[in-house]
């Protein structure tokens, strides 16, 4: 069954003079377990096609399903609270809250979503066990290297177990060391928990990995191609 | 957990928000402080008005006060004292008798208001009898078969009473005060020479020493010059009860100053006995009733009970003697107003400029926060917190420090003397006790947060029109 479902997309910009179509009729559907990447030279279109599916831009035109909610019929309050309980983001640029520690970190979802405490607890041992910093709990942003931070996001995305998880370049500030360290953790959530990813990359590394590649250029879908 | 990023916020960029602390305070300090000393200068003046020479409420014969005739009484003072006393809120009473007159001396005179009191009532209800200056007198309490009369300073001074002599006596202890030997030398000239006023005589001291060393010493060398002879003679002249003119002799019994020279330079205590006998006024009639309520704010309840049982006579509450100081007081709560209003809003301008740059700095973490699902009324709540934290920190620091400068300087006060003259020529004291009520203190407080909270609501808005999509793009 397709957690994600995009039904002939638009995505238009009006600059001041120019129209610009960011996502130009795209129709795609992503399954439960898929290690996808979309990939494109830049301007084609992929992060704005990762903002759509995350509920953080709406769609000029077309639909786009995720676990049977229409995502054009949700007011900004409800796609507010759809993000929170159905997408795990990983950024770019880690994008943690500098003044919480890892584990504050990866417990801030979980307590967005009033999960009792001990339970929070748990869940963020667990995770920061499955991304190896097991001993960095009490460690700030700060105090952590890219690599580090970035996993702390990964463990943050998959807190409150969302359908999928959207990570727009996440190597793309990582060394290879680290940068294959995060594939190995995030290639691992999706084996053993069947996890979606679906990445945004410019990142060779992160496209050898992938089970699917879907390229775009200027906002449509080239070619979709799944791997063995 | 948005209580927490809240607080952890406030401290990341720890020397901004110290700053914004820290003004917060010394502006929060400096209004409740000046606050606190303009107040006690009114709190002290009406506590002198009441305390000193009106008491609360005063009861007269209702055409004792436009004609000043002496035969003006109150017809039945023991009946009258009952119904008072009958009252609640009337904790105490006594009469007075009330005549207009002359002081003289041999070199001058004056208009004065004499007035017969029952010393021992007095002493209950008045405490006037503690600002006898040392030296001058017993307040009434020597036997002597003299008439006696309890004077001000101002009148002792304008009758040449009060003299200035600076004897060898005076001279060696200014010198022992610490008054430098070449100081002391150059008054020698003035040696032993009487000076009738306190204007002569600073006149003289002026054209001998230089302005420096008049600014150091002028109120010691006064002080010690003061000179005063006990039991100096008054001659007192006033009407009798048939209007023929009488007087008599009267003994100073003692001086006293205050913080009002037209009182002191007005006022004339004598026994009521004394005045009886001159005057053929009988036992038990009085001009004026007094009474004494439990404290100062039941003077607006009680006046009107007064007046309701007292009909026929002319009933007066202190603010209605002296309406310049109810007046005053009512002023001064307009004053504080203004005056914590500009306080407050430099307080949320402060605010509301660092809750902005925060914001503005914040913006791709704001950006993420929605996109991660934080809803508009959590961060709307997160910035909010913060600038209230900001504002409860330094406004309770500023109250805390304000409430210790208030509680160490009311003990011995803020010494004003340079300006002791004028202010005591309004009735002022020029020792303030720097002083503040509770409810004051804890409206302050509130108002405070208040404005913690008002000024959040801009940056809190700010941050709620940051679009998560364009926020995390931008760095």
């Amino acid at each position: 069954m397709a957690v994600v479902q995009i039904n002939n997309v638009y995505k238009t910009y009006h600059d001041t003079e120019v129209e610009v179509k960011a996502i130009n009729g795209v129709t795609l559907s992503f399954n439960k377990g898929d290690f996808a990447v979309v990939v494109g030279p830049s301007g084609s279109g992929k992060t704005t096609l990762l903002n759509l599916i995350g509920g953080l831009d709406q769609p000029t035109d077309g639909e786009i399903l995720i676990g049977g909610h229409r995502l054009s019929e949700l007011r900004p309050s409800e796609l507010i609270d759809f993000r929170k309980d159905h997408v795990g983001f990983v950024f770019q640029s880690y994008n943690l809250i500098p003044v919480l520690t890892a584990a504050e970190n990866v417990g801030f979802i979980m307590s967005l979503q009033k999960w009792p405490k001990e339970k929070r607890k748990a869940r963020t041992e667990e995770l920061l066990d499955s991304v190896g910093l097991a001993d960095r709990h009490n460690s700030r942003p700060s105090q952590l290297s890219g690599g580090q931070q970035q996993r702390v996001a990964v463990a943050r995305a998959l807190a409150a177990h969302p359908e999928f998880i959207l990570a727009d370049e996440p190597t793309a500030n990582l060394d290879s060391k680290s940068a294959e360290s995060l594939l190995d953790i995030m290639e691992k959530l999706n084996r053993d928990e069947e996890m979606t990813f679906i990445f945004s990359t410019h990142d060779v590394r992160v496209m050898k990995r992938a089970r699917r590649v879907i390229t775009l250029e200027d906002g449509k879908v080239i070619s979709d191609e799944i791997r063995s | 957990m948005i209580l927490e990023i809240a607080w952890k916020n406030v401290w990341r960029n720890k020397t901004r928000s110290l700053i914004v602390i820290t003004a917060v305070t010394i502006g929060v300090f400096a209004g409740v402080f000046t606050i606190a000393a303009m107040n006690s200068s009114v709190v002290q003046r009406i506590d002198a008005a009441v305390n000193e020479e009106m008491s609360h409420i005063q009861v007269n014969n209702k055409d004792f006060r436009s004609s000043s005739d002496i035969r003006n009484v109150i017809d039945d003072y023991p009946a009258l004292k009952s119904t008072l006393e009958s009252l609640p809120g009337v904790v105490n009473t006594t009469g007075r008798i009330i005549i207009k007159g002359i002081a003289s001396t041999a070199s001058k005179s004056t208009g004065v208001e004499i007035t017969g009191i029952n010393i021992e009532k007095e002493k209950e209800i008045f405490t006037l009898y503690e600002k006898l200056i040392p030296g001058t007198g017993s307040y009434f309490s020597s036997e002597t078969k003299f008439n006696t009369a309890f004077i001000g300073e101002k009148l002792a001074k304008e009758l040449n009473i009060i003299r200035y002599t600076l004897t060898g006596d005076a001279l060696s202890k200014l010198e022992s005060d610490g008054v430098p030997a070449e100081v002391v030398a150059k008054l020698g000239s003035v040696r032993d020479q009487k000076f009738p006023t306190d204007k002569k005589f600073s006149n003289s001291v002026a054209t001998l020493l230089t302005p420096a060393e008049l600014k150091n010493f002028n109120l010691k060398i006064k002080e010690a010059a003061w000179s005063y002879r006990e039991g100096s003679k008054v001659i007192l002249t006033f009407l009798d009860m048939e209007n023929n003119q009488t007087g008599a002799a009267f003994r100073v019994s003692g001086i006293f100053r205050t913080n009002n020279d037209m009182f002191e330079s007005l006022a004339v205590f004598v026994p009521e006995n004394e005045l009886r006998q001159l005057t053929g006024m009988e036992e038990g009639t009085y001009h004026r009733a007094i009474a004494r309520l439990e404290n100062d704010e039941l003077t607006d309840n009680v006046t009107p009970m007064i007046r309701g049982s007292l009909p026929g006579y002319e009933v007066l509450s202190w603010k209605e003697i002296q309406p310049d100081l109810a007046m005053l007081a009512d002023m001064m709560q307009a004053i504080y107003g203004i005056f914590m209003a500009i306080i407050l809003a430099a307080l949320a301008f402060g605010i509301v400029n660092t809750m902005l740059m925060a914001v503005l700095e914040r913006t791709r973490e704001i950006g993420m926060l929605a996109a991660i699902g934080m809803n508009r009324r959590k961060i709307f709540s997160m910035i909010m917190l913060e600038s209230v934290f900001l504002s409860i920190v330094g406004g309770i620091t500023g109250m805390a420090v304000s409430g210790a400068v208030i509680a160490a300087t009311a003990k011995n006060g803020i010494n004003l003397m340079k300006y002791s003259e004028g202010m005591e020529a309004l009735g002022y004291s020029a020792h303030l006790f720097p002083t503040i009520d509770v409810q004051f203190f804890i409206t302050t407080t509130i108002l405070i947060v208040l404005t913690g909270i008002l000024s959040s609501v801009y940056p809190a808005r700010k941050a709620l029109k940051l679009n998560p999509v364009e926020a995390i793009r931008g760095e």
